[in-house]
């Protein structure tokens, strides 16, 4: 938003949009301006050119390497286009740069957490947390933290949180029931997914949370359903593929269980190659 | 934003270390440790840094009977290392002989069994139907299979039987697959693994944890196959691994191992543990082969479909409902599975049964059901400890270092569990590198009691001695020849209107041996109804108003 409208500011001064990149370009190249850089990386930014962006962004860096403004630039950019390594770093360096921010820390929780490095995305959310208490962006990225390693009993009442502090949010309500249904409280699991689901018909963790729920109280057709809904919402999860096998093997459905069983391998596979690529150069996997 | 699911999990999140109980001051009493006074000092040999996986994965125990004079005895399995590998006496796996009132004499010289090279697992039967059981020791480099010849002495008749498993063999477990009457036996394999090309200490990403230089695998090995031999009854078995569809020809890293009838058709179904990939349900097709079904069985995997670091496995019919239960312990960030048995599949009710939270921080290996308060409801024991000595020297934030303190979950007779370890002390709590463990009453006190090989430091020796446990009753079962010890025999002790079911197993927990009498609390019965036993051969057995309290004895 605040691109777009930086962007529309300077092309009120310029509306060739060409120009305008040529005469930032130049500022940027020719006058040392990191002010020019920034604002020629916001129209790359806001015309989805994201290469643009960073190599306006990297011309700036090399000018002002210790640049707040820059950094965070780059951070967001990194963020907002999975370039996740970059991220982590450049968020690392802001949180050296700004102990006391808490948009950094949490920015730096969420890559963390993309890149699968989730006791250091506690640790940055934790900190985030500290500096902003009750923000509920934070708590919910801290929840999903907890869903992931399966430590649902310490999710639960962050979440629970986040939701009164944003009763609109999808996201956390899904989560929510996620955590109850790891608590095996599959009575308030059942409700809260219900309640996102009307929402939004499609979200796939509710789906999921619904399918499993069904599967316990050996509904099968409706688990089948639920879950058929959450591997097409999230495509690259094996975890609803697993399921749908098991569900179709209780529907006594043999080639369908074994069709979904390959899906489930290979998003397996596939997921721990991405895994591992993350990894690459850093931290090690072991078993 | 969700980051992968159920993939290569990476963390242990230090907010839990804080969490982990702590032994109160004044603890319950439940086990005494015995081990100093009971005269058992073996100490499992290994080598301190654990540079190879080879070196962190033995060793096994058994609690048999070689005498046959009603008490249960001990064999510790011991392995060599790296350094020690040329030469197979640097180990000594030991035979204990049980005395009575928790004393014990190393009989191992005379025995035979000290040297079966580098020693993993353990289990035994009596293979030939003399009444006097026989031992089968998995090893890296040639398992062994030791004849009893009755008067305290064994002979390797490892090759007259035909039994030898070439590479690293793990788990084992014996069973009458095809109902003939005689034992067979199941041998799972690791991984492939030359002495002389070890995969180098840290050398890329499969041998680093969190940053960390650490031993290779089992992740980036090959791995072996496994072993399926059939009792020919003339002292000879046969190699049928491939014929019976059991051979496991993509090599997973198979550890712990079980028979039993999962399906309940009356034909021995076969359980595998295998670490960091998909387990092995075999199920009887009752024409001497088997069909693999652990994937929709429900036991292949996590719940959410993540293949765990699976070692142990216990059985047990923890909700009475007549069906033995697996429980499966894992590696840590993951979590053990209780598997909850419905007849026709098994449904993961980890979370559900509120087992699963705790052992996330924990590698976990030996596993047992045991009722330690004897009030009729099978609780859960594990025994923990990591595989990299080397998590001690860096600060990784994980809520579980290198030594581990022991899981007790405590059934609370309505499908759900409190883990309750540090109710009971130092015991419970010292920080071990177990492996192997193996349940049974001792000193026939009717309290069970716990047996543990651990990888660094001396075996443990937990006796039972909780005050006001309910009352017991111990079935001891000698089976029609040649399967004298009626190893697959299912007992049943029936009080009012519930019943509690358990398994004569050869094989179980983390490579190791139980003791092979059935144990039941009975609470505050003065009697049991019933105890229906089941037989190998689908006979059965039933007997009305038992007594509570004794070793009862049931002939087929």
């Amino acid at each position: 938003m605040i691109a777009t409208l930086l962007v529309a500011v300077l092309l009120q001064a310029q509306p060739d949009r060409a120009a305008l990149k040529r005469q930032l370009a130049d500022a940027g190249e020719r006058g040392h301006s990191v002010r020019a850089l920034m604002q020629l990386a916001h129209v790359y930014a806001e015309e989805g050119n994201a290469a643009g962006a960073a190599a306006a962004l990297r011309s700036a860096l090399q000018i002002a390497p210790n640049s707040e403004d820059v950094l965070a630039a780059v951070a967001e950019l990194s963020l907002t286009t999975h370039a996740t390594v970059p991220a982590v770093l450049t968020l690392e360096s802001l949180t050296r740069l700004c102990p006391t921010e808490p948009r950094y820390a949490y920015q730096l929780g969420v890559g963390l957490m993309m890149a699968g490095d989730m006791p250091a995305a506690l640790d940055a959310l934790r900190k985030a947390d500290a500096l902003e208490p009750n923000r509920p962006l934070t708590l919910l990225a801290l929840g999903l933290v907890y869903n992931n390693q399966k430590l649902y009993t310490d999710a639960r009442p962050l979440l629970r949180r986040a939701l009164d502090l944003d009763p609109g949010s999808l996201e956390t309500l899904a989560a929510l029931s996620e955590a109850e249904a790891g608590n095996g409280d599959l009575e308030n699991a059942e409700r809260d997914a219900t309640r996102a689901l009307s929402r939004a018909g499609t979200n796939a963790t509710a789906n999921l949370v619904i399918g499993m729920v069904r599967m316990a109280q050996q509904r099968y057709p409706e688990a089948r359903d639920a879950l058929l809904t959450a591997a097409s919402s999230d495509p690259k999860s094996p975890k609803s593929e697993y399921q749908l096998s098991l569900v179709y093997a209780r529907l006594g459905d043999q080639a369908a269980a074994d069709q979904h069983l390959t899906l489930y391998r290979e998003k397996l596979r596939a997921l721990e190659a991405a895994v591992e690529a993350l990894h690459k150069g850093s931290g090690g996997i072991g078993r | 934003m969700t980051p992968g699911r159920g993939t290569l999990a990476l963390a242990v999140l230090t907010t839990f270390i804080a969490r982990v109980p702590q032994a109160p001051a004044s603890p319950e009493v439940l086990f005494r440790d015995i081990t100093a006074a009971s005269g058992v000092t073996f100490q499992h040999h290994a080598a301190p840094e654990k540079k190879y996986i080879v070196e962190s994965m033995g060793g096994g125990v058994a609690m048999f009977d070689y005498d046959n004079d009603g008490l249960p005895d001990l064999y510790f399995v011991d392995s060599l290392t790296v350094d020690t590998a040329g030469n197979p006496s640097a180990a000594r796996s030991v035979l204990y002989h049980n005395l009575g009132h928790g004393r014990f004499q190393d009989v191992t010289d005379r025995s035979g069994l000290a040297h079966p090279g580098w020693g993993m697992g353990v289990c035994t039967a009596d293979v030939d139907g003399d009444g006097w059981e026989d031992v089968y020791v998995t090893a890296l480099g040639g398992s062994r299979l030791y004849h009893n010849n009755h008067d305290g002495t064994f002979t390797d008749i490892t090759e007259a039987a035909g039994v030898g498993v070439p590479g690293w063999s793990t788990g084992c477990a014996f069973g009458d697959y095809d109902h003939d009457g005689r034992l067979d036996l199941f041998v799972s394999r690791y991984v492939k693994i030359d002495l002389a090309h070890l995969p180098e200490f840290g050398k890329d990403k499969t041998c680093e944890y969190r940053g960390v230089a650490v031993q290779c695998g089992p992740r980036g090995l090959q791995g072996e196959g496994d072993y399926l031999f059939h009792n020919d009854g003339n002292g000879h078995f046969t190699n049928v691994s491939e014929k019976a569809g059991v051979s496991d020809p993509k090599g997973y890293f198979g550890l712990g191992a079980v028979w039993f009838d999962a399906n309940g058709d009356g034909w021995p179904d076969l359980y595998v543990a295998n670490d960091s990939t998909p387990n092995f349900l075999y199920l009887n097709q009752k024409d001497g082969t088997f069909k693999e079904a652990a994937f929709p069985w429900g036991v292949a995997v996590s719940e959410d479909g993540a293949e765990q670091g699976s070692m142990g496995v216990a059985l047990g019919d923890y909700d009475r409902s007549g069906r033995l239960s697996l429980f499966v312990t894992n590696f840590s960030e993951e979590y053990n599975d209780l598997y909850h048995a419905e007849g026709d599949h098994f449904t993961d009710m980890s979370f559900r049964s509120k087992t699963a939270p705790s052992s996330l921080p924990f590698v976990g290996w030996g596993d047992a059901f045991i009722d330690y308060d004897n009030d009729s409801w099978p609780d859960i024991v594990v025994v923990n400890g990591h595989v990299y000595p080397q998590l001690d020297r860096v600060k990784l934030g994980a809520s579980a270092g290198y030594r581990q303190r022991k899981l007790l979950y405590h059934n609370n007779h309505d499908g759900t569990f409190d883990e309750v370890a540090a109710r009971y002390g130092q015991v419970m709590m010292q920080e071990r590198v177990s492996r192997g463990l193996a349940a049974g009453d001792l000193d026939g006190d009717g309290g069970i009691d716990v047996v543990i090989n651990d990888l660094d430091g001396t075996a443990q020796i937990l006796h039972n001695e909780m005050p006001n446990r309910g009352n017991w009753l111990i079935v001891a079962l000698k089976g029609k020849a040649p399967n004298t010890g009626a190893i697959g025999a299912e007992v049943t002790v029936t009080l009012g209107s519930t019943r509690q079911t358990s398994i004569v197993q050869s094989g179980s927990s983390y490579i190791s041996q139980e003791d092979k009498r059935r144990h039941f609390g009975l609470g505050a019965a003065s009697d049991a109804d019933e105890v229906s036993v089941k037989w190998p051969d689908g006979t059965v057995t039933k007997q009305t108003h038992v007594k509570a309290n004794q070793i009862f004895t049931i002939s087929q």
